[in-house]
């Protein structure tokens, strides 16, 4: 296991008239290699939840692990557990800041201890990794290259450093859909090639769908359901949380409707045209 | 961070939160003047009976109120400090090379202190029971007259109800900010003075960045609904004073009576 949550609650503004519960006896755990979505309203308490992960905020109550790192613990070592955690913020564009794409990219390197040449290399290849045009961009200010070339240089930003985890919050949110696709096809990927164990907040239940093994549903700061997508969107009534269903999904409930039973494990495309081929046959679709 | 409590508006229902902003503010300038009008130690007893007596009324917790003092508390500090140690004038209780403390000095210090104290305190109880929004209604409309010399008073109440309106905006982007570069090992709070100064800049510039990319969007929003096309705007809420203000008013024009009346020697 590579994060172990049990009981977690949390409150902001803890006595004054500002006071929130944001979290409510949280449990369950992240295994290796997993691909875990988090969904949820706003205010559900997401982003509070993933930041707990590399201690960006403090533990209140309740146990919490993260790659055999106790934090509940008096003394932590926050640089050794953030060194194992990439988190990309919601627009992690507007945290670049260095005078050149290459010198952002390093900064995360340097703060972890790795030489000029070290980090010089990993930022090298954690751009390319990222799909950048490394001769390219690197000489560049942040703030002169395209939004989308943006967003693939901070992500190569917590690339660079090799963590174990990969932490998203709304990778894709105002990419268009083609950047979309090619943002999370590339965190696919990595996950595929180097394992990295990644854990998505997204509020776009296509994208949860597509790429997630397991789901967890917050509700009023409090942990409703941990399943699998195709349970999630068949089993249980999201709508009441004001969260979408899929459209491959509500194709298939829609064909249902009319008698036609495709089965109730069906969250890709993909997998809705096999499907529709095996029950009509080839030719007629 | 989030934490911070920066005189921000505490909601609560009482006498004082539902007086006019203007008097508000009016009786703060009453204080003030007050303030600095005191010189004797009877003095500096009827402005803390009156800061008392307003803090009761107003029903906000002590604790969030000498919070605001923790912000001044440094420079409160170098103040005592300064005019105890380098007053100069009187009897020397104790002294040695070029520091010499004073019974003056002490007196003078502990009035520096007091004044200090008192001022952050009652001004920021005016903060700490008014909306910015109604604030700065109050202070527009309080600025009025100068329109007469073509003072651009509606701009300067927009741009100051704009200001008050983004400090939490802005709070909440550099904590963002701040998460975001400890998230890739920033260290803000070890190290040399050199060394957290330059740890600043990853957060500043981004803050900085994003400081014109909101204000050029709130710019946009701004013309988008045709602000400034009429020359007479109207208020959805208009100030209205009541019995209640003139009392408070009088209240405080009793004890502004009564420190010029210490100050000149006629009582205590």
């Amino acid at each position: 296991m590579q994060i172990e949550v049990k009981n977690l609650s949390y409150t902001y503004s803890k006595k004054t008239p500002y006071e929130k519960q944001a979290l409510r006896d949280i449990s369950f755990t992240v295994n290796e290699g997993e691909f875990l979505g988090i969904v949820g309203a706003t205010g559900s308490g997401k982003s509070t939840l993933i930041q707990h992960f590399n201690g960006l905020i403090k533990l209140q109550s309740g146990q919490l692990n993260v790659l055999d790192i106790d934090l509940a613990a008096k003394k932590v070592d926050y640089k050794a557990l953030r060194r194992g955690i990439g988190m990309l913020f919601q627009y992690p564009e507007y945290q670049l800041f260095a005078d050149t794409v290459l010198a952002d990219v390093m900064f995360g390197p340097l703060n972890f201890g790795m030489s000029k040449e070290e980090a010089h290399s990993s930022a090298k290849e954690a751009l390319i990794l990222a799909g950048l045009d490394f001769d390219a961009v690197k000489d560049r200010s942040p703030l002169e290259i395209s939004g989308g070339q943006k967003r693939r240089a901070a992500i190569a930003g917590v690339l660079s450093y090799n963590p174990k985890i990969l932490i998203l919050d709304e990778p894709t949110a105002g990419l268009d859909p083609s950047g979309k696709r090619e943002m999370l096809n590339l965190i696919s990927s990595l996950r595929k090639t180097s394992g990295k164990t990644v854990i998505m907040v997204s509020h776009n239940m296509d994208e949860i769908a597509r790429y997630c093994e397991r789901v967890i549903v917050l509700g009023e700061s409090e942990l409703l359901y941990d399943t699998t997508p195709a349970e999630l969107f068949y089993n249980y009534d999201i709508a009441t949380l004001g969260l979408d269903v899929p459209h491959v999904v509500k194709i298939v409930k829609k064909l249902r409707d009319k008698g036609i039973d495709l089965g109730t494990d069906i969250v890709t495309e993909e997998k809705l045209l096999e499907r529709l081929t095996a029950f009509f046959g080839k030719e007629r679709i | 961070m989030r934490d911070i409590t920066f005189g921000q508006y505490y909601p609560r229902d009482s006498v004082v939160h539902r007086l006019d902003p203007r008097t508000k503010l009016l009786i703060s300038l009453v204080y003030i003047v007050a303030v600095f009008l005191c010189r004797t130690y009877w003095a500096f007893l009827a402005s803390f009976l009156f800061l008392v007596i307003s803090i009761l009324v107003s029903r906000i917790p002590v604790l969030s109120i000498l919070k605001t003092v923790r912000a001044v508390l440094f420079i409160l500090l170098i103040t005592v400090i300064i005019n105890l140690f380098f007053y100069g004038d009187g009897e020397p209780i104790f002294s040695w090379w070029k520091i010499k403390v004073t019974w003056e000095g002490a007196r003078f210090a502990s009035f520096m202190a007091m004044r200090l104290v008192f001022l952050v305190v009652g001004t920021s109880l005016v903060s700490l029971t008014t909306t910015p929004m109604s604030l700065t209604d109050g202070m527009e409309s309080l600025m009025k007259p100068l329109k007469l010399v073509r003072f651009p008073v509606h701009d300067v109440a927009i741009i100051m109800s704009i200001a008050l309106r983004f400090i939490p905006t802005l709070m909440d982007e550099i904590n963002k900010i701040m998460m975001a570069q400890k998230a890739r090992g920033a260290d803000f709070d070890s190290g040399n003075l050199i060394k957290r100064v330059k740890a600043l800049l990853p957060i500043l510039i981004p803050l900085f960045v994003s400081t014109f990319r909101i204000a050029d969007e709130l710019a946009l929003a701004l013309d988008a609904r045709c602000y400034n096309a009429t020359p007479n705007r109207t208020k959805m809420k208009v100030l209205s004073f009541n019995a209640r203000d003139i009392l408070a008013l009088l209240f405080s024009l009793a004890f502004l009576a009564v420190i010029i009346l210490l100050r000149i020697g006629i009582i205590g």
